[in-house]
């Protein structure tokens, strides 16, 4: 029975438990002594998520997946007068993206311009894995891709085979991924607010 | 009455085709006749040299997509798999620039085909997912004497043949009324190939570039999608993938009565899974009532979109032609549906559907489909199918669902049937057909068979 599997598997577990705990203190040994301090008043929580081993699983050929929201983080250096051009194409746009509606999936972007303008790091919230449908954004949205990324070192132009290996050579898988709602997708967020509203509209009426 | 070039395909050549047809395989380009009549053959290579003169012998027999309305209506095919071409003796390069999903085989790809649970490789057919199949030869016919003909051609070429096995033989053609195993007539829609030299049927949409479908040509995008090497090995040829499912009829007719409890209910049940009456008649056209007349006409049985159907009132959004083809649906994504087509060749075989079958040990009466898919980048395609389209709902508004007719259902799982006032959601819907056995195909041109049957043996 469930239980009892449970119960049998205990005392292995709090052994796996205490093990990662104590390698934990020993890495934080050297930490400044706030953290040292602020480690031991929190451990009890930390056991109880070693316990709970929800772990994010992966998106594909590279990044990190909770439920049906993945990341993607990739740092890009500039072309020549790149950080000039695509600040331009920004601040045209309001310093949004409004292309991303189109795509339906991107539950956020983020363009953060680093080191004096020659670096751009480029950071997405978005549904599912990105890999199978780059085939679609090459035949969709070719060109607003290569004015975006014309202006990053290396972009092959959408429609070469070479892009999916650019685009994962210069993605980093980020170590930790949390997500509030991972089951929650734009398109079923969307419709929830609709449902949402109507129920209220509803209750209006009735009430 | 149907003229001698209507009579296989429904298509007419009227446009001077662009494509190498006389390179191409016939079976790519040609449609699968009705009624149809066939044998697959799966062989492995014992010794490179013999292979390659079975292949030698074999090619003369292979035939193109030339004189396709004028052509003897019976044709052999020959695709070989990576096992197959290392058989062969195929030199290391041009191995590796085959795609990796194709190098590794069917069976290693389960994971990105989500072949698990009941449809997981171990559960396979022993001739499966071994490596052992090296070459497999189709005969086709729209008539027994034909195939007889055929296949008798086919094994002149490999019985008593040493240094070739035959590792088991599939005789298959459609059941009375051209029906497959759970009684639907299938394999209506199909994309019209531009170049091809056909005139799409009412309803295949605008041509979609040739590149999709056969390497060497541009693709939707402009360019060619990339070809194994050497070129005359690549040009012209595809990918062929074989799915093999056992039909459950036992628990489909389960199924159906539980949730239908008159004829006409059940028949509109089996309707709604898959969006067409099981005649052939779609949802689209004929929303309340069967037309077995709409069904056989292939000049009307594919001609609808789903304009008209916004929210799945006649076609549910699950539906199985609806996710395999959303045609012009808003999905809840950006997607180019004309880059996610197959060329579908499927053969049923097995005993006939059986209205009356319930039981457990109905299900495994051996009968079923052996589906059988070709693109130039099929192994990505079904890949895609399987993950995006056939175990998830999400991108047509279905979340939560798989496809009701080849989706791996999960325990509890739900089929939603959107209508006024209030949706049906069916709970308890069951695998109705178990995957048994897979594996990926190359196809090459005429000229690549016969390249790859004259390879000098040094080096093995």
């Amino acid at each position: 029975m469930a239980t009892q599997t449970a119960i049998a598997n205990r005392p292995k577990q709090d052994l796996a438990v205490e093990q990662q705990i104590q390698k934990l203190r020993q890495i934080y040994a050297d930490a400044p002594e706030m953290g040292r301090v602020a480690l031991e008043k929190i451990m009890g929580e930390l056991e109880a998520a070693v316990y709970s081993q929800l772990k994010a699983s992966t998106a594909g050929r590279i990044g990190l997946r909770q439920g049906k929201v993945s990341e993607l983080t990739a740092i890009v250096k500039f072309t020549s007068g790149g950080a000039k051009r695509l600040r331009a194409l920004l601040n045209v746009l309001g310093n949004n993206f409004q292309g991303a509606d189109k795509v339906g999936t991107l539950h956020d972007m983020r363009f953060v311009f680093l080191d004096n303008d020659t670096k751009l790091l480029f950071a997405t919230a978005y549904d599912g894995d990105w890999d199978p449908y780059i085939d679609d954004f090459a035949t969709k949205i070719p060109d607003a891709l290569d004015v975006l990324f014309c202006d990053a070192e290396g972009y092959p132009g959408m429609h070469s085979p070479a892009v999916r290996d650019w685009i994962a050579g210069n993605q980093i898988t980020a170590d930790a991924w949390y997500v509030a709602s991972p089951n929650l997708t734009v398109a079923e967020t969307k419709r929830l607010e609709k449902v949402g509203g109507a129920v209220e509209e509803f209750l209006d009426k009735i009430g | 009455m149907l003229s001698v070039n209507e009579s296989i395909d429904g298509n007419r050549s009227t446009c001077a085709p662009t494509l190498e047809l006389d390179e191409i395989q016939a079976t790519v380009l040609r449609q699968r006749p009705a009624p149809y009549f066939g044998t697959h053959a799966f062989l492995r290579v014992d010794d490179s040299p013999a292979g390659r003169k079975f292949l030698r012998r074999l090619a003369p027999y292979v035939d193109s997509a030339a004189g396709w309305s004028t052509a003897t209506n019976a044709w052999l095919a020959v695709g070989i798999t990576y096992a197959g071409l290392e058989a062969l003796g195929l030199p290391e390069n041009s191995l590796q620039s085959f795609p990796e999903a194709f190098r590794v085989g069917m069976r290693a790809r389960a994971r990105q085909l989500g072949d698990d649970g009941v449809n997981d490789p171990k559960n396979w057919d022993k001739e499966f997912g071994k490596g052992q199949i090296h070459i497999g030869v189709s005969a086709f016919s729209d008539s027994k004497e034909k195939w007889r003909r055929a296949i008798a051609i086919a094994r002149e070429q490999y019985e008593g043949f040493s240094g070739v096995s035959v590792l088991f033989t599939q005789d298959f053609g459609a059941q009375p009324g051209d029906r497959n195993s759970l009684g639907y007539k299938d394999g209506i829609d199909q994309p019209a190939i531009e170049g091809s030299g056909a005139e799409p049927l009412p309803g295949q949409g605008r041509p979609i570039k040739a590149g999709e479908f056969i390497l060497g040509y541009p693709g939707e995008a402009g360019v060619p999608i990339p070809m194994p090497q050497p070129d005359i090995l690549g040009r012209n040829g595809t990918y062929v993938g074989l799915r093999k499912y056992q039909s459950r009829v036992g628990a489909f007719n389960r199924f159906l009565r539980a949730n239908g409890s008159t004829e006409e209910e059940r028949e509109l049940l089996a309707a709604k899974l898959v969006g067409r009456w099981r005649s052939g008649a779609p949802l689209t056209l004929a929303p309340d009532v069967d037309n077995p007349t709409l069904g056989a006409d292939p000049q009307r049985n594919n001609d609808f979109d789903y304009a008209n159907d916004p929210h799945g009132r006649h076609v549910p959004f699950g539906a199985h032609i609806r996710r395999m083809n959303p045609r012009d649906t808003k999905l809840t994504r950006l997607t180019d549906v004309n880059i996610h087509r197959l060329i579908r060749r499927g053969t049923t075989f097995g005993l006939p559907y059986d209205p009356n079958a319930l039981s457990d040990q109905d299900d495994e009466v051996p009968r079923g489909s052996y589906f059988l898919f070709m693109s130039a980048k099929a192994m990505a395609t079904i890949e895609f199918l399987q993950q995006e389209w056939l175990n998830d709902g999400d991108f047509i508004g279905a979340n939560g669902e798989r496809d009701p007719i080849i989706g791996r259902q999960e325990e509890g799982a739900t089929f939603t049937i959107p209508k006024e006032p209030v949706r049906r959601r069916i709970r308890g819907i069951e695998t109705f057909n178990v995957l048994r056995g897979g594996e990926y195909f190359f196809m090459p041109s005429l000229s690549g068979l016969k390249w790859l049957a004259n390879l000098s043996g040094a080096g093995g």
